[in-house]
């Protein structure tokens, strides 16, 4: 390709750079807001008081 | 929570508390997306029916080509687009609209508003859908793969995707609790990443067609994103899910899952242009998408990790479950697609696998036994919820599983056996090209008959579930563990 037309590539490589800077601010974001904190914790957040933790929900019908 | 005794329906009964007060959360977000989720759910599965007949259409052809020769509507070129379609924005989109929304509602505690709404949006994306199909059929097909549909039809599939797609964000936006479970990152992202892909891709390709190899790079880094920033990102969602909630035990390493989600976000991005190799484009560019391709290791590693330490030690838990039967499949399926995506990555490989069968059994590896197992899954534990009725059929569950697995498993391995003999035999200027594609004919013929298969399982699915949805009376009356409240005043909506 001749280096004149790398211009053509601009529009793709500049998506390309705004979708890697929305997600960097994305990551920023969780960061400020505790996302990246007590891991653990926000594991059993799953979890509620109608499906709790240690009860398995699935099993095959037991019919047919 | 009832502190008595738990029989074994309600011990596995998300609804077992006898606590009405209790159970009137989940029960309230289940109704409220109940509408719109069976309607999703029933065009998800006409369309999987539809694409299995032209997929079968189109595998036939491969080694029988005049095959319904006569007629140019089932020519190989259509009949492989309109199932391309019809499984990808058909099944594909259909039941993550169905799934996805329900788990993000879900995960939000917040349910979905004007649900009636969002099924409107639903018709017209079906509605789109038909049209762009039917348009590639009649030979209105473009020539861009991936992206077949004619111009007349997108629009309505853009608009009507935009519509809803905005419910899950709004469910995210009226969340109760500030913590995000990485089901709602994944969700979340994809559902901004599709639109800017599919709208980006058709202003440049067929609205506003950029100039030569720029369209090609444009092709590729949006059907290569599809798979990987859509699709494999509800299914993600759905495993991450699915896993720890069937088995009540939280995800193995919160972190790792959190590791692998930002590790897609900010590399996947790049990974496509890989199919370019050898095309006529800046080495460095193709050079970056080898690095980004080889780079998914690392998140792919992760949740394989991760999900296969939060089964250890409940493996028969795993087989007893339907949900988590179809959902592990498709857990382990990613690590294996994905690990052959990078190698085929790579310039050495790629010289083997490019313009061979091996492609499309990757594609298929990676469509059908990564994503459409995970989503079989989420529909198999979506279902109960929402109809509070259990499977009518655990025959056609098994049935649908293992020809499902067995269907998918001989697919793969034939194209991808077939395809490297392919590609080798491509690669020796002594092999007359004729004798090589009389090399291939075994393989397709391999494919039909996984195809078959793959179809009795679709019926099975099919049969059981409009059985489920229709015969609400007989199905009401059983008792078994997937049983959901039978003495609940919703009933069987």
């Amino acid at each position: 390709m001749d280096v004149d037309s790398y211009t053509d590539l601009m529009p793709i490589i500049l998506l390309g750079v705004v979708f890697f800077i929305s997600a960097i601010a994305m990551l920023y974001w969780s960061s400020k807001r505790g996302q990246l904190r007590n891991f653990d914790d926000q594991a059993k957040t799953i979890f509620t008081k109608e499906e709790p933790e240690g009860e398995i929900s699935d099993s095959f019908p037991s019919k047919y | 929570m009832s502190t008595a005794p738990q029989s074994n329906s309600q011990s596995v009964n998300p609804y077992s508390s006898q606590d009405a007060a209790e159970r009137a959360e989940l029960s309230q977000i289940d109704a409220s997306i109940r509408s719109s989720a069976l309607f999703f759910t029933v065009s998800a599965i006409f369309w999987l029916l539809a694409g299995t007949v032209f997929a079968l259409i189109a595998a036939y052809k491969a080694h029988e080509p005049s095959f319904m020769g006569d007629s140019a509507l089932t020519t190989f070129g259509r009949m492989r687009s309109a199932h391309l379609n019809a499984m990808a924005l058909g099944w594909g989109n259909n039941i993550i609209f169905a799934v996805g929304l329900w788990i993000m509602a879900r995960l939000c505690r917040s349910p979905i508003r004007h649900g009636g709404m969002l099924t409107i949006a639903g018709i017209f994306w079906n509605l789109g859908l038909t049209l762009g199909i039917a348009g590639i059929i009649k030979g209105d097909i473009t020539s861009v793969e991936w992206l077949e549909i004619p111009h007349y039809a997108t629009p309505l599939l853009a608009i009507s995707y935009a519509l809803i797609g905005v419910w899950g964000i709004v469910a995210f936006k009226f969340r109760k609790g500030e913590h995000v479970y990485v089901s709602q990152w994944y969700i979340l992202a994809a559902l901004f990443w599709f639109p800017w892909l599919y709208v980006i891709a058709q202003i440049m390709i067929i609205w506003f067609p950029a100039r030569g190899v720029v369209q090609s790079v444009t092709n590729w880094w949006f059907a290569h994103n599809v798979l990987g920033l859509w699709l494999t990102p509800m299914a993600l969602a759905t495993a991450y899910y699915l896993i720890p909630k069937v088995l009540g035990r939280p995800i193995y390493s919160y972190y790792l899952s959190v590791l692998g989600f930002w590790a897609l976000a900010i590399f996947y991005n790049w990974a496509g242009v890989h199919h370019l190799i050898g095309g006529p484009i800046p080495v460095w560019l193709i050079s970056a998408g080898i690095v980004a391709s080889v780079m998914m290791v690392i998140p792919v590693i992760v949740v394989g990790l991760n999900h296969h330490m939060s089964v250890v030690g409940l493996h028969k838990e795993v087989w007893r479950s339907p949900t988590l039967r179809f959902t592990v499949f498709g857990a382990i399926s990613y690590t294996l697609v994905s690990l052959i995506g990078s190698a085929m990555a790579v310039r050495t490989v790629n010289e083997v696998t490019h313009f061979t069968h091996f492609t499309v059994g990757h594609a298929h590896h990676g469509v059908y036994a990564f994503f459409s197992m995970i989503m079989f899954g989420g529909v198999y534990y979506m279902m109960p919820r929402l109809l509070k009725r259990e499977w009518p059929s655990a025959t056609l569950i098994k049935l649908h599983f293992w020809g499902s697995a067995i269907g998918i498993t001989v697919m793969v391995v034939a194209l991808q056996i077939g395809g490297w003999i392919q590609g080798v035999e491509m690669n020796n200027s002594e092999i007359p090209f004729l004798e090589i594609v009389q090399n291939t004919m075994p393989w397709l013929k391999a494919r039909t008959v996984s195809g078959v298969f793959l179809t009795v399982a679709h019926i099975a699915f099919a049969v059981n579930f409009f059985w489920m949805l229709f015969a609400a009376g007989a199905i009401r009356a059983k008792q078994g563990p997937t049983l959901l409240d039978s003495t609940s005043e919703e009933g069987a909506a």
